[in-house]
């Protein structure tokens, strides 16, 4: 049977990822297939400069470098900003699924631009990152956020009356005003709020995670994965460091800083 | 239990259909999936020029156009054209998956530049306009032709010792010479030779027709469908009378 490691952009207990793994509700996914959520040791607290996504690259590079070797037949990052995805992919042949750039180009799929709705301002930078990387910045109607500094942890327990309708508010402003076809989630922390934006919503609204696990499923079946022209193995590759600093992050004095 | 009507761009028969449907013989599909396929009744006879894409159009619309009635779940347009994708998405609220577009987006998912594998020479001008079309320009390394007349009913058989290898040899130039990072097989009538080509590339390789089942699987696990605004819906359906004029199309001789 297939599995895929689901790499979780931050340290959590349990209960969080949990959170994160009931992504998996919102989309029918193949009978034979399983998936394994695992948290980084390596993380930045959020992801709002550049030395966060230094950290979240590495962290992210740290959890799924052993991948392959583990037996994994792909790789989901769960996070929009794509961390970690490009030197992940130097480093394995399975596929490694970035759900910003999946939805960015499933969005496309479904409509001529699209909009990204996302909680706070901040993430800007995310969003304009893959879409150089790809070069399709006209096809972004616009980047609009909800101005609601998010919980990486708590997600949106207990702040869905006063976090949805923003949401809702803010895509709609992205329809009207902007022009967008397609609405894309800015985050997979927003997962929580699919169904309820997908509801009131005139267009569709893309959902990353769950999208990217299905598109792991279809990567696996029809056996295709990443260009190694685009992502160029590395000549010598560093898996003992790489490891080592993992083990660091772990150790509880590292926690402590 | 997703249904999936496919419809093949020419009026084939009965083996004609096979030999598209072998497609489905490439990729794993979810147990529960139907692909039902169904050929245009009329069409174009090649697919060089303006009046023969808009021919196809007419015929994969009036193909589809009753599908979401008939209790289809999605609709497949088995050619890289997208032929009539366009219309059938503004009368349809189930996704309609072209393999054409979607083929050259799903390759950017695996690299940074993708080359289109076209088959003849009067091939070529399409491609370039839909690319130009799409705003891909930037992200298109080439189109090139390997210069085999088409064989829309026999697709490769018979042919692969001879073709197979030019296709090959094509393709390897898109790659070295163009820089490719992913190779689009430019038309759905080209599968029999993907699993030869994967094998012996350095690079992915897009087989659309597979991939397009995949794609209608993925949206309708995760509900999706085109976006209305991208594909508004007519005022008022014709719908007799396209019926109408494609019947009188289809049994009036050249």
């Amino acid at each position: 049977m297939p599995k895929v490691l689901v790499i979780v952009p931050f340290p959590m207990d349990a209960d969080n990822l949990d959170k994160r793994r009931a992504q998996m509700k919102s989309v029918r996914l193949g009978p034979d297939i399983a998936f394994d959520f695992k948290p980084v040791a390596i993380a930045p607290a959020n992801y709002v400069s550049a030395q966060d996504a230094l950290l979240a690259d590495i962290g992210i590079l740290e959890a799924g470098a052993a991948a392959q070797a583990d037996g994994y037949d792909a790789v989901c990052i769960d996070t929009v900003s794509d961390s970690g995805m490009n030197a992940l992919r130097s480093m394995l042949d399975i596929p490694v699924i970035g759900p910003g750039r999946h939805a960015m180009l499933a969005a496309l799929m479904l409509g001529e631009k699209f909009s990204v709705v996302c909680m706070w301002d901040r993430w800007r930078p995310l969003y304009t990152k893959t879409l150089a990387e790809l070069g399709l910045e006209h096809k972004c109607a616009s980047i609009r956020s909800a101005d609601l500094q998010p919980n990486n942890q708590e997600l949106l327990g207990g702040r869905e009356d006063e976090v949805f309708p923003v949401l809702v508010e803010v895509a709609l402003r992205c329809v009207d005003e902007d022009r967008a076809d397609v609405i894309v989630l800015g985050s997979t922390t927003m997962h929580e709020a699919h169904a309820y934006m997908a509801e009131r919503l005139p267009v569709p609204v893309i959902n990353p995670g769950p999208l990217s696990y299905r598109l792991a499923d279809a990567a696996i079946r029809l056996r295709l994965s990443h260009s190694k022209t685009t992502y160029p193995t590395p000549l010598t590759p560093r898996p003992g460091p790489i490891a080592a600093m993992g083990a660091a992050a772990r150790s509880v004095k590292s926690q402590a800083r | 239990m997703p249904r999936i009507l496919v419809i093949n761009p020419f009026p084939l028969d009965e083996a004609g259909v096979a030999r598209r449907a072998a497609q489905s013989g490439h990729v794993a599909l979810d147990p529960g999936t139907e692909l039902v396929y169904r050929p245009v009744r009329f069409s174009s006879v090649s697919f060089m020029s303006p009046h023969d894409w808009l021919l196809m159009d007419l015929g994969v619309y009036e193909a589809g156009l009753t599908a979401e009635q008939e209790g289809f779940d999605a609709v497949v347009i088995d050619t890289m054209s997208d032929s009539g994708m366009a219309a059938l998405r503004s009368v349809l609220s189930i996704p309609v998956i072209g393999p054409g577009k979607a083929s050259m987006l799903y390759a950017l998912t695996l690299g940074a530049r993708f080359s289109v594998l076209a088959q003849w020479k009067p091939a070529l001008p399409r491609y370039r306009k839909v690319i130009r079309d799409y705003g891909f320009d930037r992200q298109c390394a080439s189109v090139r032709s390997f210069d085999v007349e088409p064989d829309f009913v026999n697709l490769t058989e018979g042919k692969e010792d001879r073709t197979f290898p030019i296709m090959l040899e094509v393709a390897m130039r898109c790659v070295e010479e163009d820089g490719a990072d992913v190779i689009c097989l430019g038309s759905t009538t080209m599968h029999q030779a993907a699993e030869y080509l994967a094998e012996r590339l350095p690079v992915p390789l897009v087989n659309p027709g597979p991939l397009s089942y995949k794609l209608a699987e993925t949206f309708l696990a995760a509900g999706l469908s085109h976006s209305r605004k991208a594909y508004a819906a007519p005022l008022v359906r014709r719908d007799e009378l396209v019926h109408d004029i494609v019947a009188a199309a289809s049994g009036a001789g050249t």
